[in-house]
């Protein structure tokens, strides 16, 4: 099921598939170098800082020297990685023996960072220009509520008040894999749509980034230079206000997207206007796992497998309902609802609909955990043992047939010959079941033509 | 847990699978590096390298250490031989450009920082005239760098891996003795590797104790002039990755203890049968606990090369 892994891959994946002159053009920039380094396995990391300084080539062979026998498969993966990400220049002699240097771009670039510091295109603005800005608290209210806005309406464009201001055509783009369009029926989830929902925002934002920058050539918009912007955005100091002048044509054809995102909250002074990058934007260069945003959770779960859920958020609310909105959809039987309370129980059926929606007892259970209300977070286990086990429990209930498509075999004219056949079916590793009385016997389809050949070749 | 994700759960599957084929920096390589600096004026004035070359090879090895993760932390600690200071703390210190002198914010604070620390050192020296010794108060910075970490691993389950680096170029201190050993050991129980980059001519026994306790590394660089070279690629290995590469190893720590009732660094010594402490000479009654010590124990200790550390 290829379909259903959607990972939010970052990107350096985005970045590695560039051609060689446009990634090296890249690496002029300190920035981006910093967030390539970031992105590297440990080990990566390690090797870069070690090469720093080094200025000739250094052969794989005393590379290998520099790890312990366990760690020749890590060290692998991190100079692949380098090679792919062209961090390390790969060069084989006539003896084929390999040997890497720094990409000398990457190396001056992270060189002048490390001993001059980096410095951004722009500067923030002094505040006697800007003013009320947002505190910090406030700016974070707001990226959260810019960008649940946003997924309420990827999810269901009819449900909200104040749309925001990204193209239809664009929001398709999103949409694409996660709903379904059928004529006549209301766009529906699929079994990537939900996975989407239950991931965490980090996650979500990796997500829909990745799929803005691979639409972006089809806009006419330069990737290199989209994800150049992207990467550079990230290291701008959270809260401080940037002018927009300061921005090209085309950046600023972007951060009105990204605002709509909630990457960046724009405002406007008298004269000057500018852009405040709020958490979601600094987190873009900090990679998958990093993603330590915790939001308050509200779902408390009881052991009788009742749902309280506390939330005020039409998102919350949404996800919830979702589920059961759609009468094939359900999470929750929900009971009763109040303006800031949807209560509701977990039973066998709402499960089952769930299950065969592509949804694993996993999910469900990693869902409730990742959302559970401050209250019960702390306990250990978050969502009470009997309702986890019970989950999974139902969920092995509907895997206890497996299909197996089978040929039948009977009337074999002797018992050598069918002992014969049941051995060269058991042989290709496909006899299914055999009635040695009978004389019957079921193989796999796979292994029907050479059952079949077999017996030919016995007559 | 301690990541926050579920135990099963399509995360973690996720999580697992990225970090299998090593696609994303995980969690596990972000650290919390806290340096005690050597800063002892009699040290430098009579050394081959400068302070401020020193210094220089210093500040690029902690930018890089920030630069590695955005989640990484470092605190200096100033180590003089009156007192010891804080003088840098990157997650106090958030601003990430650069101020009008054209350095990055992490080396003009520390460098103002350092800069009054050393008056305030000279100060108090001058106050205690002939408390002037020739050591560093390493004791006094590996307790304060402690101290540091306990608040650290009280903030949360989310805290960053914890070590400490001491740079060190002064001889040891045998009146540190008790204080530093104490030090480690509480070092040790709290799993806080001391990292020592020893840069004096002759090896320091207190720090290779250190590192050999605490699961640390010792090492003396051959060449100054490369520091920054040594720094990286020994000291800015982080634990996860130190499973798996092959780094410096200590051979032959010097084992030897200092006695309490002189400060003096001794092969042999008597040992108090109650309190373990250890004496040059015999005494009738232990200092430390007051038990009355039989003539007859003259105990063996400390001796070189053998595993046996205080009890």
């Amino acid at each position: 099921m290829p379909e259903v892994r959607i990972i939010a891959k970052n990107f350096m994946d985005m970045v590695a598939s560039m051609p060689a002159m446009k990634l090296d053009k890249l690496y002029d920039n300190g920035f981006i170098c910093e967030a390539i380094l970031r992105s590297l396995p440990p080990l990566g990391k390690k090797y870069v800082l070690q090469m720093l300084h080094i200025d000739v080539q250094v052969t794989a062979k005393s590379m290998e020297e520099w790890v312990l026998p366990d760690g020749i498969s890590k060290q692998k993966v991190a100079i692949d990685r380098l090679v792919q990400l062209r961090v390390f220049i790969e060069t084989v002699d006539r003896k084929n023996e390999k040997s890497y240097k720094l990409n000398p771009t990457f190396q001056r670039s992270l060189q002048k960072l490390l001993v001059n510091g980096g410095t951004l295109p722009r500067e923030p603005m002094p505040s006697n220009i800007t003013v009320r800005l947002p505190g910090l608290e406030d700016l974070e209210a707001y990226a959260l509520e810019q960008w649940e806005c946003f997924l309420l309406q990827l999810i269901s464009s009819n449900q909200v008040e104040r749309p925001s201001n990204i193209s239809s055509s664009l929001m398709k783009v999103f949409q694409r894999r996660l709903m379904s369009q059928r004529d006549r029926e209301p766009p529906r989830l699929t079994e990537s749509g939900f996975q989407f929902l239950l991931m965490d925002t980090n996650a979500q934002l990796w997500y829909i980034i990745r799929e803005y920058i691979s639409n972006s050539e089809a806009r006419g918009v330069d990737a290199a230079e989209l994800i150049s912007f992207l990467l550079e955005l990230s290291f701008h100091v959270i809260g401080e206000a940037y002018n927009i002048n300061t921005l090209t044509d085309f950046q600023r054809n972007i951060i009105k997207d990204l605002a709509d995102l909630g990457l960046v909250k724009l405002q406007q002074g008298r004269k000057e206007s500018w852009f405040i990058p709020t958490k979601l934007a600094t987190n873009l260069s900090v990679s998958l796992a990093d993603s330590s945003s915790r939001k308050e959770g509200f779902v408390v779960v009881e052991t009788n497998f009742r749902v309280y859920a506390y939330s005020t958020s039409k998102l919350h609310c949404e996800i919830l309902r979702l589920f059961s909105r759609y009468a094939t959809k359900h999470l929750l039987n929900v009971e009763y609802q109040l303006p800031n309370l949807i209560v509701g129980a977990i039973t066998k059926e709402s499960l089952y609909n769930a299950f065969e929606n592509g949804i694993t007892s996993d999910q469900i259970i990693s869902f409730l955990q990742q959302n559970a209300h401050p209250r019960v977070a702390e306990r250990i286990p978050s969502v009470p043992e009997n309702v986890t086990d019970q989950i999974r429990l139902w969920e092995s209930d509907l895997n206890r047939v497996e299909m197996t498509e089978a040929y039948y075999y009977d009337e074999f004219p002797s018992r050598d010959v069918f002992e014969a056949a049941c051995d060269c079916a058991r042989e290709w590793n496909g006899l299914l079941w055999e009635d040695s009385k009978k004389m019957h016997m079921v193989v796999k389809t796979e292994v029907h033509t050479h059952v079949r050949d077999y017996l030919r070749r016995q007559k | 847990m301690a990541l926050g994700l579920g135990s099963t759960g399509a995360r973690t599957y996720l999580y697992a699978e990225l970090v299998e084929i090593g696609e994303i920096a995980t969690r596990d390589d972000v650290s919390l590096l806290v340096v005690s600096l050597d800063t002892n004026p009699f040290f430098w004035s009579t050394f081959s390298l400068s302070f401020s070359d020193f210094i220089s090879h210093v500040l690029a090895f902690l930018n890089s250490i920030l630069l590695l993760s955005q989640l990484n932390q470092v605190v200096v600690i100033a180590t003089g031989c009156n007192s010891c200071a804080y003088i840098y703390d990157s997650s106090v210190d958030s601003s990430h450009g650069s101020d009008t002198s054209g350095m990055p914010a992490l080396y003009s604070n520390l460098l103002r920082k350092l800069e009054e620390f050393v008056a305030r050192d000279e100060q108090l020296g001058k106050a205690q005239m002939q408390g002037a010794t020739a050591s560093s108060l390493l004791s006094g910075s590996l307790s304060m760098a402690l101290c540091y970490i306990q608040r650290v691993f009280r903030s949360g389950p989310l805290h960053p891996q914890p070590r400490i680096l001491c740079l060190q170029g002064s001889p040891d201190g045998p009146e540190q003795y008790v204080a530093i050993m104490n030090s480690i050991f509480s070092a040790q129980r709290s799993t806080v590797p001391i990292d020592s980059c020893y840069i004096g001519s002759n090896n320091s026994a207190f720090l290779q104790q250190a590192s050999y306790i605490t699961g640390g590394i010792y090492y003396r660089p051959p060449q100054l002039d490369g520091l920054f070279q040594y720094l990286s690629m020994v000291f800015a290995t982080d634990l996860h990755s130190r499973a798996f590469l092959r780094l410096p190893k200590s051979v032959g720590v010097d084992f030897r203890a200092s006695c309490f009732c002189h400060k003096q660094t001794i092969d042999m010594g008597y040992v108090c049968s109650v309190c373990l402490s250890i004496f040059c000479e015999h005494h009738q009654k232990c200092s430390t606990c007051g038990k009355y010590i039989p003539k007859f124990c003259p105990a063996y200790r400390g001796d070189k090369h053998n595993g046996n550390a205080l009890g």
